[in-house]
């Protein structure tokens, strides 16, 4: 079949099962918008109002598919500007494709028009990533770029397509999965490595299991509570694990961090073995490295060799999938329980709940606060709605409050921590999972950082929800400035706009709630609405999140207030 | 200490790019770097020359496997392997010629170049070859000095 290679690249999509990308056209991408035209029917283009919210896009897409994002941009600024996403995309483990137009391949390097120098700049923070500048290279490279994006550990890759490979045409073959000789696939976990494990977890007295993105990437939610209830190990989640397990199970003790529950990261270092698997061990969840659960044997599973013993020194390091891991432990860990070591941790949770969650979650009087609203929001979806939360305080209470109860529940962006991240990967996780209840929880700061985006909303209809937990502070850094600055709040005071007239302007609903009496019915208005709407929640100015653990501290000094 | 790190990459664009870029990021110094191809197998082979320690290099060879190109990395150190280095160095010959001339047939380095008022002289060896044969020249005045960087075969 001879096509030219705007074709191919549809084409190409179509054999990866591609039905939803999310793009900006502009003049180096021209061609492939032309070929988009005759694939309406197969391929359902989402115009974002800003690259950076296509790539935010593809990234929930991918989130609650599974399955490569896509995101589709011109040369020059329009690829400059998916940096941002392609970056939080890298560090959190994403898998998403981005497509970026090129000069004609004769003018690069003369500083053609919009001409950029993409392989380049996006060299460190993707994958993989692949300038095209002949027309049959397109179909191995796009089967390589979804190959690369979604296996092994997740990431973005970027295709650069120079504009006369769009256009030439030649034979069309496609063949995916293809053999890339330096990618090796991920070995079976190694049954030695494995019986060592389980050795030292039969024998621990206390043990404790860390939970990352890793278990549902690997789907390995089953194998998960299979063997926890079979051990009785108490299991803690990083962000990224949340709703991994549910957050009724008995033996769910909360999440680890900087924000995270005073058991789990007091416990960390009482523990006497701790069974990580699919989580990196980052700073924000460790503390202080140097004093981070010095009394126990680590057993680090992670399907990147390059993240064993990276920041914390593991005394069992297995390469394997989640879920391959723990199936393969399973036959080998004793059945138990440690009563008295959970205890322990309820035992923190009460006194967490005394002194914080209580008072957060019903105040007795003053403005709401935020973890009443998402407390209530919890409530109201029975704990199974997406969150997509931005980045802030909001988004640690999100966090902190919102009990999930279904796998894949909470999106967030968290190595990054991209300000402006949740409203555009909102709307790519409701496209990606339709029949579910999504709702973005963003700070008055981080709003606006992508509203432009409601546009994109109103334009496709879709009923995203949004709740703006408005404290007209950049909040996360205004409690800094408090706790550590000397209470010096420099330029952290937002004057916002009407943000209510503002999305009525972009022809989405909303309604603004201050009033404790008023909130429920709001969040029920919000959650019946059939179409996109924004919820402005006007809560407390000077809340602090707690319990916290300072940056330099250990783990062991989270301070409940 | 002084590593001595073997990549083995398809031959394609822009890996020397996200090589140089794993040691970049990581504040890792590059001593040398020597990069061929292997045209039979379409492969290139890069010998980086790394001085730091060995903690922080394995971190940054667990990067370098990471980099979708490449085939295979071998980390190793002098002792295990063979390996040369190459010198150029113009030496001022102006006075007392044939002392040059001993020392260069001392140190099993060549002439490869004779001009009235000065030698290039080209010495292949390891480093502590070349340091001491540039000690030695030192004296008499050099004008130029290049070195190249590793080659390096798994003894
Ligand atoms: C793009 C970007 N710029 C700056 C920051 C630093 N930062 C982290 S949290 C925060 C404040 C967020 O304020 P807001 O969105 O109002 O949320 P709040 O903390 O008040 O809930 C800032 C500025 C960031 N994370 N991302």
């Amino acid at each position: 079949m001879k096509i030219n290679g705007s074709k191919a690249v549809m084409e190409s999509l179509v054999n990866e099962g591609v039905d939803t990308i999310f793009g900006y056209p502009g003049g180096a991408i021209m061609p492939v918008y032309d070929a988009l035209y005759d694939y309406r029917n197969k391929i359902h283009h989402v115009l974002v109002r800003h690259e950076q919210g296509a790539g935010h896009a593809a990234e929930g897409y991918a989130r609650l598919t599974g399955r490569p994002g896509v995101a589709l941009v011109t040369s020059g600024p329009g690829a400059t500007n998916l940096v941002t996403a392609i970056t939080d995309a890298m560090l959190d483990s994403v898998p998403i494709v981005c497509i970026s137009g090129q000069v004609a391949a004769h003018l690069i390097g003369s500083d053609a028009f919009q001409e950029a120098d993409v392989i380049g700049i996006t060299a460190p923070i993707t994958k993989w990533n692949y300038q095209i500048t002949k027309a049959e290279e397109i179909p191995e490279v796009f089967a390589k770029a979804f190959h690369i994006a979604s296996t092994n550990r997740p990431g973005p890759v970027l295709i650069d397509i120079t504009k006369n490979a769009q256009i030439e045409s030649f034979n069309y073959f496609y063949k995916q999965n293809p053999k890339i000789i330096g990618y090796k696939s991920i070995p079976e976990p190694e049954p030695n490595k494995l019986k060592e494990a389980s050795n030292i977890l039969n024998s621990a007295k206390k043990p404790l299991m860390l939970i990352g993105h890793g278990i549902l990437i690997s789907k390995a939610e089953e194998a998960l509570v299979k063997f926890i209830e079979k051990t009785g190990i108490p299991t803690a989640s990083t962000l990224h694990g949340l709703s991994a397990l549910s957050s009724n199970h008995p033996l769910y003790m909360g999440m680890l961090g900087m924000h995270g529950n005073y058991g789990p990261n007091l416990l960390t270092n009482e523990a006497d073995a701790i069974l990580a698997v699919g989580m990196r061990f980052d700073d924000r969840v460790t503390g202080r490295v140097s004093d981070y659960a010095k009394n126990a044997k680590i057993i680090h599973v992670d399907i990147d060799p390059a993240e064993l013993s990276k920041n914390v020194n593991a005394d069992i390091a297995i390469v394997a999938d989640a879920k391959k891991a723990l199936t393969g432990l399973y036959p080998m860990v004793k059945k138990n329980n440690h009563t008295a070591w959970v205890k322990k941790f309820n035992d923190c949770y009460k006194k967490e709940h005394q002194k914080i969650i209580t008072h957060e979650t019903h105040p007795k009087s003053g403005k709401i606060t935020m973890a009443e609203v998402i407390h209530m929001l919890s409530l109201k979806t029975k704990g199974e709605a997406v969150i997509v939360a931005d980045v802030g305080q909001h988004q640690m209470v999100a966090a902190r409050y919102y009990k999930a109860q279904k796998t894949d529940s909470f999106i967030t962006s968290g190595g990054l921590g991209t300000m402006g991240f949740a409203l555009p990967a909102a709307i790519g996780a409701k496209f990606a999972k339709p029949e579910r209840e999504v709702v973005a929880v963003i700070g008055d700061g981080g709003f606006q950082m992508n509203i432009q985006e409601l546009a994109t909303l109103a334009q496709e209809q879709i009923p995203v929800k949004v709740i703006i937990l408005n404290n007209n502070f950049l909040g996360m850094v205004r409690q800094w400035q408090e706790l550590f600055f000397d209470n010096r709040y420099s330029f952290v005071d937002l004057k916002n706009p009407d943000f209510i007239k503002v999305c009525k302007g972009f022809f989405v609903d909303g309604e603004r709630v201050e009033k404790r009496e008023k909130l429920s019915k709001e969040l029920d208005k919000m959650l019946d609405s059939k179409k996109p709407y924004v919820l402005e929640v006007k809560v407390r100015k000077e809340e602090n999140i707690f319990p916290m653990i300072p940056s330099g501290a250990a783990v062991d000094e989270i301070r409940l207030e | 200490m002084l590593n001595t790190v073997i990549v083995f990459t398809e031959n394609k664009h822009g890996i020397l790019y996200r090589i140089a870029d794993v040691f970049l990021k990581r504040k890792i110094n590059i001593e040398s770097l020597t990069v061929s191809k292997i045209e039979e197998k379409n492969m290139s082979r890069f010998t980086v020359v790394i001085d730091a320690n060995i903690k922080t290099l394995q971190k940054g060879i667990n990067q370098l496997n990471k980099i979708i190109e490449v085939i295979d990395v071998i980390n190793t150190t002098n002792d295990k392997i063979v390996y040369r280095e190459i010198a150029l160095i113009k030496v001022n010959a102006k006075k007392t010629p044939e002392k040059i001339e001993k020392i260069i047939k001392d140190q099993k380095a060549k002439i490869i170049s004779k001009k009235k008022n000065s030698f290039i002289v080209e010495l292949s060896g390891t480093e502590e070859a070349i340091n001491k044969l540039s000690e030695k020249l030192r004296t008499f005045g050099i004008l130029e000095y290049v070195r190249s960087g590793r080659i390096a075969l798994m003894n």
